[in-house]
């Protein structure tokens, strides 16, 4: 009975140290990071596999010699290391890590407005913004460890076919900061778009396809039309390509490189060029209008229950 | 515990708090309105979901505008509607609102199986949410709300869809918890019964305003079984003798209606004597039981 009596008296004098804000989020999205890995979600792993797979057999080619200077015209592609890691992500696996994005963000946002837990989660001492934050990372991590994991192994195998020579790190050591940012910028932006589709298309299923569909299959169009239209010698006809998703972040991940935009049509690369202004002023205003959606999606959820 | 001043809140054109003002004292207290009186709202204004288009609200001492995420540390909340996560446990749930409240892993744990243990919740906890009856579920989102060990809970509409047996069960596990986990409890509801059985005290809400706060002991007390009558002339002499009879007992006297309290049928037979003997004529005699229906109702309506 005392025994009794001191549990209940502790279940009633419960005053808990609750961490702050800062932690509450971080927690959340470590959470639904662990989560992303679980065996429930067999596509994502799947996906992830192949990411890796693909790396593995990248490491091989680089073994060769040949690769990658031969395989395309010297005054385009001059062997910096933007093409190594283009190679390896944006070429190669671009469609799974727009696949993986549009797979595991779908449902971050989409399951909590389905089951409306939504409601309990904002009745905790955290902002709409901070819960916005704390699902991004679960994507924004997922997505580094196929962004910039990857391109560290590429590089830490340069670095070995170098003989180990600290002279390569000191002469990469922009390359290697650059590639670090080039990750991150990739892994926020799949991120937000990934965050916005699973609010705006509150199922999981028909968010990962808009996903998807959104942002490959408009660059396969985009780059169709945009070919076409080049043919047709039409002025500013390459506009056009800040249509799509990709090849908008491609153009800006260059950038971060500080060498020459090329997209390949029909078989031929074109160097296109656009003013930094117009790049950076659209990315912004793009990903912030973004983030507006979404945080008014929620806000006006609250409102009509 | 919470004071409302001057709260306006307005959806495009419909206004659901009309210049609505309180004081909600601590204990269980019941907020009580037909449906669309505006209590939802002021609960989520309240807990910071939504802001208020004018007014101040302050909660447990600190002012909403300016302390909402602080405030919310020390709040709970059990929504109306189901918003539970199908695909996870209870047990699951729980630790994750836990932590998402700001307890670590360890303490969201150990407080969950806490409360899951207090609704007597067995196995059933392991088991994933969609297959949990109504009741079980009414009963997560108790618990997701308690699990912070919040100073007040707020509880919409917590006995909602739950046939009889469950809603009782839910009303005595509220009072159970409230009483062993000393939390002061705001519950909204539509439901009298609900607040007679958990609540020390009552506000009566309808058309975004005010209508009564009053303790439910006092209101209880006004319950009343009378009869009411209506005369014709010498309505004087009858008063008289009825006050006579009735040792000047409760007698309520309106410009339409006499009320004298009913004590058995022979109140009746006591009154038309009097009528008799002061030559008055009867129009009407019916006995008014006052409950606290009525009571509602007349505020409400």
């Amino acid at each position: 009975m005392k025994n009794d009596a001191k549990i209940a008296d502790k279940f009633k004098d419960f005053k808990p140290n609750l961490s702050d804000r800062r932690n509450i989020i971080l927690g959340m999205g470590l959470r639904g990071f662990e989560k992303l890995f679980s065996l429930k979600n067999k596509s994502i792993l799947f996906l992830i596999g192949i990411v890796y797979l693909w790396t593995f057999a990248f490491y091989l080619l680089l073994g060769q010699d040949s690769y990658p200077c031969n395989t395309v015209s010297e005054e385009l592609k001059t062997c910096t290391h933007l093409n190594f890691y283009g190679d390896l992500q944006y070429g190669g696996t671009r469609i799974f890590l727009v696949l993986i994005a549009a797979v595991a963000s779908s449902g971050l946002i989409a399951n909590d407005l389905t089951d409306k837990s939504i409601h309990l989660y904002l009745s905790r001492p955290i902002s709409r913004i901070d819960y916005l934050i704390a699902r991004i990372i679960p994507i924004f991590l997922l997505m580094l460890t196929i962004t910039l994991i990857p391109n560290l192994v590429v590089f830490i195998s340069q670095f070995s076919k170098s003989g180990l020579d600290v002279d390569f790190l000191s002469s990469n050591m922009w390359t290697l900061s650059n590639l670090i940012l080039q990750a991150i910028f990739y892994s926020i932006s799949y991120s937000i778009i990934g965050i916005t589709f699973s609010a705006a298309i509150n199922r999981e299923s028909l968010a990962s396809a808009g996903f998807f569909g959104t942002v490959y299959g408009v660059s396969l169009i985009v780059e169709i039309f945009y070919g076409l239209m080049s043919e047709m010698d039409i002025e500013n006809s390459e506009y056009i390509l800040l249509l799509s998703i990709i090849h908008f972040l491609d153009i800006i991940s260059y950038k971060i490189f500080n060498v020459d935009y090329f997209v390949t049509i029909f078989g031929s690369p074109e160097v296109i060029e656009f003013p930094l202004s117009i790049i950076i002023g659209l990315y912004v205003l793009l990903f912030s209008s973004f983030i507006l959606l979404v945080n008014y999606i929620i806000s006006k959820m609250e409102v009509t229950k | 515990m919470i004071e409302a001043k001057n709260v306006i809140k307005k959806y495009g054109q419909v206004t659901a708090l009309d210049d609505f003002t309180v004081d909600i004292p601590k204990g269980k207290i019941g907020i009580l309105g037909p449906n669309g009186a505006g209590k939802s709202t002021f609960v989520k204004i309240a807990l910071g979901l939504i802001e208020s288009t004018s007014g101040e609200i302050t909660v447990l001492g600190e002012n909403l505008d300016k302390n909402s995420i602080e405030i919310r540390k020390k709040i709970g909340y059990m929504p109306e509607h189901d918003c539970i996560p199908n695909k996870m446990t209870g047990v699951e749930f729980l630790i994750e609102m836990g932590q998402v409240s700001g307890l670590d892993y360890q303490t969201a744990t150990q407080r969950t199986h806490e409360i899951l243990g207090h609704l007597r919740m067995g196995e059933e906890k392991y088991r994933l949410i969609e297959e949990y009856s109504g009741g079980m579920r009414q009963k997560i989102k108790l618990a997701q709300g308690l699990v912070h060990g919040p100073e007040l809970m707020f509880l919409d509409e917590p006995t909602s869809g739950l046939d009889p047996n469950a809603r009782q069960e839910m009303l005595e596990t509220i009072n159970g918890l409230a009483e062993i986990s000393n939390t002061n409890v705001l519950l909204s509801t539509h439901i009298l019964q609900d607040v007679e059985t958990v609540c020390d005290y009552v506000i009566i809400i309808n058309n975004g305003k005010l209508q009564i706060k009053e303790n439910v002991k006092e209101l209880v007390k006004r319950q009343t079984d009378t009869i009411q009558i209506r005369v014709g002339e010498n309505s004087d002499e009858f008063i008289s003798i009825l006050k006579q009879n009735n040792n000047k007992r409760n007698i309520e006297i309106t410009d339409r209606w006499i009320r004298i309290p009913y004590k058995n049928e022979e109140s009746f037979k006591e009154i038309i004597s009097a009528a008799a003997s002061a030559k008055c004529q009867l129009y009407e005699m019916e006995r008014i039981a006052m409950t606290m229906d009525n009571i509602y109702l007349e505020v409400v309506n």
